[in-house]
């Protein structure tokens, strides 16, 4: 059934707001945050309000309530995601999760002359982890290209990339092009040659039902507040197999069994990585906006809706002068994102003047660099679509974009 | 806000001009307008590590010197437009002033431009230090 964007609409506050210059807000900037729904918005107000509590530290009915939500969420999450509760840990955001697959895997696990792949479309948080390491471990880091024709990744020289390769970190989609990457075909790949496979699904999970464990994946990163959850939390989802591999990465309290002044043991399983005062208003919000989902959103309808308002954005903004578009978004796997530049407004100008029309949209390098010198930039502006978007929006931006371009190009 | 009295004419009549826009969108052509006509505009060529301002998003560099007569003068360039025409409204508000006058400048006159509205906080920091390079130039200029 296709998606009811104005039942949708009316249940994200923000989406109502009117700027301090008067323009109505036009919310082009999904992947960099998605905005909320109300029920994320008042779960969070609720467990302040009536039931905070630290969790997993006490006998007192708030700890006891606070635990029950906790790990609610994680099982509900978990779920939503397509494993189970045991291969989850939270992490803050996706880019701690792809550091925890760093330091709390491969640490343990490669050593010098070991081979970590990824590639040059990644966002940083799947790069400067691994040349970290690298510098560390004296660990070889393989760079996949990307097809600058296609704007895809250049799939047969990762096949020779993976040769020899112990772990294989890809992103899902591109935050800038928006590209969907062949994954399954990646991990096909990767455990050909026996690597682990790590995927960075932070720009993934908004736009896609993600079936872990049928995916077959290693590691996959997911950030909350991308897909309609609060910040500050994220979570790293684990095969079995590798969670047997890890070892702890922050230390500290929560994950330990004994402490002793000869030393610590520590928790087993995903209990060895949640250091610290766990993220629990954030967790609850997490878990309500995948119950929302659950309830308000089937996916392939929101992909089709998401993709055919960017792909005739798109298409509307190539014939606009002076315009460039990167990528295909009007691809049918295109997942929403549109990055474009004009020749002669300067990227961050452009920015502020679609600000001026009420329409958010990103500018700069999208944490992309490696990516944005291949494309040969140095910055884009970016406008992404997700499921509260309408084509009244697109067609108001497209205008916005016309005029600004007839005044100032 | 500041006293309007402490502006010269110039950046006087710069403000009634900003004040007399109808909307945003109006306010940034005139700051285009004034990007492409700075008073002392800092070739590309001289862009360098040292008279780069840091703290803005994009490329902005400003180099002072005195003139013949003693005077300030603020050299800029930047890779945006609006930030370009931040610079040369600066650079018309302290050329020609003596440094000591420079060093303790009040860029108060964009809030009475209503430029305000329109300095988003990582912008307006960027301004902001430019004009404490500026004050900060004057200072060892004095």
């Amino acid at each position: 059934m296709p998606l009811d964007v104005e039942l949708i609409r009316s249940q994200f506050p923000i989406l109502q707001r009117t700027l301090p210059n008067g323009k109505k807000l036009v919310y082009f900037d999904n992947a960099a945050t998605s905005q909320k729904p109300l029920a994320v918005i008042d779960a969070m107000s609720d467990f302040y309000k009536n039931y905070h509590a630290n969790a997993h530290r006490a006998n007192h009915t708030l700890a006891d309530e606070s635990t029950a939500a906790l790990e609610g969420a994680r099982d509900r999450i978990s779920k939503f995601l397509g494993t189970s509760e045991g291969q989850m840990i939270y992490t803050g955001s996706a880019t701690e999760a792809m550091n925890l697959v760093a330091y709390g895997w491969a640490r343990y696990n490669l050593n010098e002359g070991d081979v970590v792949v990824t590639t040059e479309m990644e966002h940083h948080a799947n790069i400067v982890p691994w040349q970290e390491l690298s510098k560390e471990r004296g660990i070889e880091l393989r760079y996949v290209p990307i097809d600058t024709e296609k704007f895809t990744l250049d799939y047969d020289a990762m096949e020779v990339a993976i040769e020899g390769s112990s772990l294989v970190c890809v992103g899902h989609v591109s935050n800038v092009l928006g590209v969907r990457n062949d994954i399954e075909r990646v991990i096909k790949m990767a455990h050909s040659q026996g690597a682990r496979v790590a995927i960075d699904s932070a720009q993934g999970a908004p736009h896609e039902k993600i079936f872990f464990d049928d995916l077959g994946a290693d590691f996959l990163s997911v950030a909350a507040h991308k897909m309609g959850g609060p910040t500050g939390i994220g979570c790293l989802l684990v095969s079995k197999d590798a969670l047997s591999e890890m070892g702890p990465f922050l230390t500290g309290g929560s994950i330990v069994k004994r402490v002793s002044l000869e030393g610590t043991q520590f928790q087993e399983g995903y209990a060895m990585f949640e250091t610290g005062t766990p993220r629990m208003a954030e967790a609850i919000g997490w878990g309500v906006a995948v119950d929302w989902l659950e309830e308000n959103i089937d996916f392939e309808e929101a992909h089709k809706h998401v993709q055919s308002i960017a792909s005739w954005m798109a298409t509307r903004m190539r014939k606009i002068p002076g315009i460039t578009v990167f990528g295909f978004p009007e691809m049918e796997e295109a997942i929403g994102v549109v990055s474009f530049l004009h020749d002669t407004i300067q990227a961050q100008d452009l920015g502020y003047l679609l600000d001026a029309g009420g329409f958010a949209v990103r500018t700069g390098h999208h944490c992309a660099q490696p990516l944005m010198e291949a494309m040969g930039v140095g910055s884009t502006n970016r406008a992404s679509v997700w499921i509260y978007n309408t084509m009244e929006e697109a067609e108001a931006f497209v205008t916005h974009l016309e005029s600004i371009v007839s005044k100032f190009g | 806000m500041g006293d309007s009295d402490q502006w010269s004419e110039e950046v006087t009549s710069i403000i009634d001009r900003f004040q007399s826009c109808f909307d945003t969108m109006e306010r940034y052509e005139l700051l285009f307008e004034y990007a492409n006509k700075h008073p002392s505009s800092l070739a590309i060529d001289e862009w360098d590590d040292e008279n780069m301002v840091h703290g803005c998003q994009s490329r902005a560099h400003v180099e002072c010197s005195l003139d013949s007569q003693g005077g300030f003068v603020a050299k800029g360039g930047a890779d945006a437009q609006i930030v370009q025409g931040l610079m040369a409204i600066t650079a018309i508000a302290v050329n020609g002033l003596p440094p000591s006058e420079v060093a303790n400048h009040d860029p108060s006159y964009v809030e009475e431009m209503g430029l305000s509205q329109i300095l988003t906080p990582s912008r307006a920091n960027g301004f902001m230090n430019m004009v404490k390079k500026v004050k900060e130039e004057a200072s060892t200029l004095m």
